[in-house]
């Protein structure tokens, strides 16, 4: 009897015995919220980034001395910037989606958005927001959504 | 009722007396003084002038020991010009130089009062107009940082709730840190008290003719207030974990007044209609035609005009001749200007003039053309100024103080601006200027 016990408890321990599934985590590279942005970017800086951003190509340092002069004859810097940026935008060679291909995929664009003017990713509150807001203003373009980027404190800082 | 209960009442009401009310403007306490005048201008006749060739009026008598003495600020103050050896003026085709005629029918001397001898204990350009705008020696101020105690601007907009774009500060060029004067980082003051800065010059120059001109106008309620929408999303967002950033608080509105100022400046500018003085040949006559096109269309509370080209004295005596004499030209053009041209400034606009330093008495060993001695700024001749004022309720053809005997101080006159406007007591209050009287205290 207590062979037969042993050798049942024997079947039962090898039939306990089964190979678990493992769940691993895959490692995503997201950037951190904000980034990581603390330092003020120079007046310079911004008109910079800001010309890469929107003609994909690096400003000409005569061009850049001069622009940085204008901004720095205006105290106000975000009216300065405002013009500057409309300025801007009224040249030739500015790459920018068309409204069409922003409308045909709204988050897409936006998404692509953050990368450009915030270099991190978007959050899935700012992604809501921002749906929510070019469905309720059909005319918005991706000029305007653009200009506040550019125009935002975030994008200020690096 | 019990002493103890007395006093606990007491202290509750003194208390509840003494909490700053928010007034709608925003601001903590309504101004305590009443007005002289509902606008200032201020004109910081800067780069350094010499007593000699302005008060004094030795002309190269006082300065190339050459015997021709003479008036040649003949708007601003009294006195007959010089008859020999004339080196400034316009070039006629003969290639004479004829003084450009006079403005004002009567000086600003006969208008108002005249400081002839004021002390001005910095010598430098930016010390000089830091004093002029905080009222405070800040010997400790380095350059190319912004004030350390706050300036005048602030003053008024904290204590007296008026808008940012009444508020304007108009410089020559962006040149000796000037841009940074518009608000000082004083903790209790600061960037949102500031003045709206603008240096014509540039903005509307060959840069701003490059890359501001082309600019567009967005429409306020299809383009821009969608806009602004989605930026203050992204900027609340930020505000969770980022810094602010400083801004001098232009609304929504003033910032569509400003970009339509820029706007219509170069449409002006192209039809040549700007207020330029009749003669406005250097950066201060344009300075002081842009800054008349200001007053136009915001009727400032204060506007501090910055001119500085007289400072070409370090190597060129006679280019400071001609630019002293172009800068009075152009101050008799700006209240010109203010009388005639702008009925909500008219009569009820004070004038102040003054320099931020003075030259010093020897001279250095530049030659001009002219074989002319240049003039630097570090001796105790550099600490003489003068201060000019006019408007209403300021004394008309009176002059205090002598050469031997010097009256007020550079730190005087941001008390006077602020008596003129009704908060000098606000200032004194704030224990952030040098001295608490104005000119006025010492007429």
């Amino acid at each position: 009897m207590k062979r037969l016990l042993y050798l049942l408890s024997l079947i039962l321990i090898i039939l306990s015995c089964r190979k678990e599934d493992v769940y691993e985590l895959n490692e995503v590279h997201a950037s951190s919220y904000n980034a990581n942005k603390n330092k003020l970017k120079s007046s310079n800086q911004f008109i910079s980034i800001l010309y890469a951003n929107l003609f994909q190509e690096a400003l000409s340092a005569n061009e850049l001395f001069e622009i940085s002069r204008c901004i720095q004859s205006i105290g106000d810097k975000e009216v300065a910037h405002e013009i500057v940026f409309s300025n801007f935008m009224n040249k030739n060679g500015v790459i920018i989606p068309s409204d069409s291909v922003m409308r045909d995929d709204l988050d897409a664009f936006i998404e692509e958005t953050y990368k450009r003017f915030f270099v991190r990713d978007i959050t899935e509150a700012e992604r809501e927001f921002f749906i929510s807001f070019f469905e309720s203003h059909p005319y918005v373009s991706a000029e305007m959504v653009y200009m506040a980027f550019a125009m935002s404190n975030e994008y200020q800082y690096y | 009722m019990k002493r103890r209960e007395f006093l606990k009442k007491t202290a509750i009401g003194g208390a509840a007396l003494s909490v700053p009310f928010i007034l709608p403007s925003g601001r903590l306490f309504a101004s305590s003084g009443s007005r002289m005048a509902n606008h200032v201008v201020f004109v910081a006749f800067a780069g350094g002038v010499r007593q000699q060739e302005s008060v004094l009026q030795q002309y190269l008598d006082g300065s190339q020991d050459y015997p021709s003495a003479g008036n040649i600020m003949y708007n601003l103050l009294d006195g007959a010009a010089p008859t020999d050896k004339l080196v400034y003026g316009t070039n006629n085709e003969n290639n004479e130089n004829i003084p450009i005629p006079k403005l004002l029918s009567q000086t600003l001397q006969q208008q108002g009062t005249l400081f002839k001898e004021v002390n001005a204990s910095t010598v430098g350009h930016y010390a000089g107009v830091n004093t002029l705008l905080t009222g405070n020696y800040m010997y400790s101020q380095g350059l190319r940082a912004k004030p350390l105690m706050p300036t005048i601007f602030e003053y008024l907009r904290r204590h007296t709730g008026e808008k940012a774009t009444k508020c304007w500060f108009v410089g020559n060029g962006i040149g000796n840190s000037i841009p940074l004067l518009d608000y000082s980082e004083h903790d209790n003051y600061g960037s949102q008290y500031g003045a709206n800065f603008l240096a014509p010059t540039i903005t509307f120059g060959d840069d701003g003719e490059k890359h501001l001109k082309n600019a567009k106008i967005y429409h306020p309620d299809d383009e821009l207030d969608p806009m602004y929408k989605m930026k203050y999303f992204l900027d609340n967002v930020w505000y969770s974990q980022g810094n602010a950033l400083p801004t001098i608080g232009n609304t929504v509105e003033e910032k569509a007044e400003i970009k339509q100022f820029v706007k219509d400046m170069f449409v002006k500018k192209e039809n040549g209609t700007i207020a330029f003085p009749p003669s406005a040949s250097n950066n201060d006559g344009q300075t002081i035609g842009y800054a008349c096109e200001v007053m136009k269309r915001f009727k400032p509370t204060l506007t501090v005009v910055y001119l500085s080209n007289v400072d070409g004295c370090h190597a060129n005596f006679t280019s400071y001749l001609q630019s002293l004499h172009s800068a009075d030209h152009a101050v008799g053009h700006l209240w010109d200007y203010i009388q005639n041209n702008i009925p909500e400034m008219s009569g009820n606009t004070s004038i102040v003039v003054a320099p931020e330093h003075g030259r010093n008495l020897e001279s250095n060993n530049i030659k001009d053309a002219n074989a002319f001695y240049g003039y630097d700024h570090s001796d105790s001749n550099a600490r003489r100024i003068f201060n000019l004022m006019a408007g209403p309720g300021i004394d008309s053809n009176l002059t205090i103080g002598s050469e031997t005997n010097g009256v007020g101080d550079i730190v005087n006159i941001t008390p006077t601006i602020a008596e003129i406007l009704g908060f000098k007591q606000e200032v004194i209050n704030s224990g952030f200027v040098y001295n608490n009287n104005s000119f006025f205290d010492l007429i």
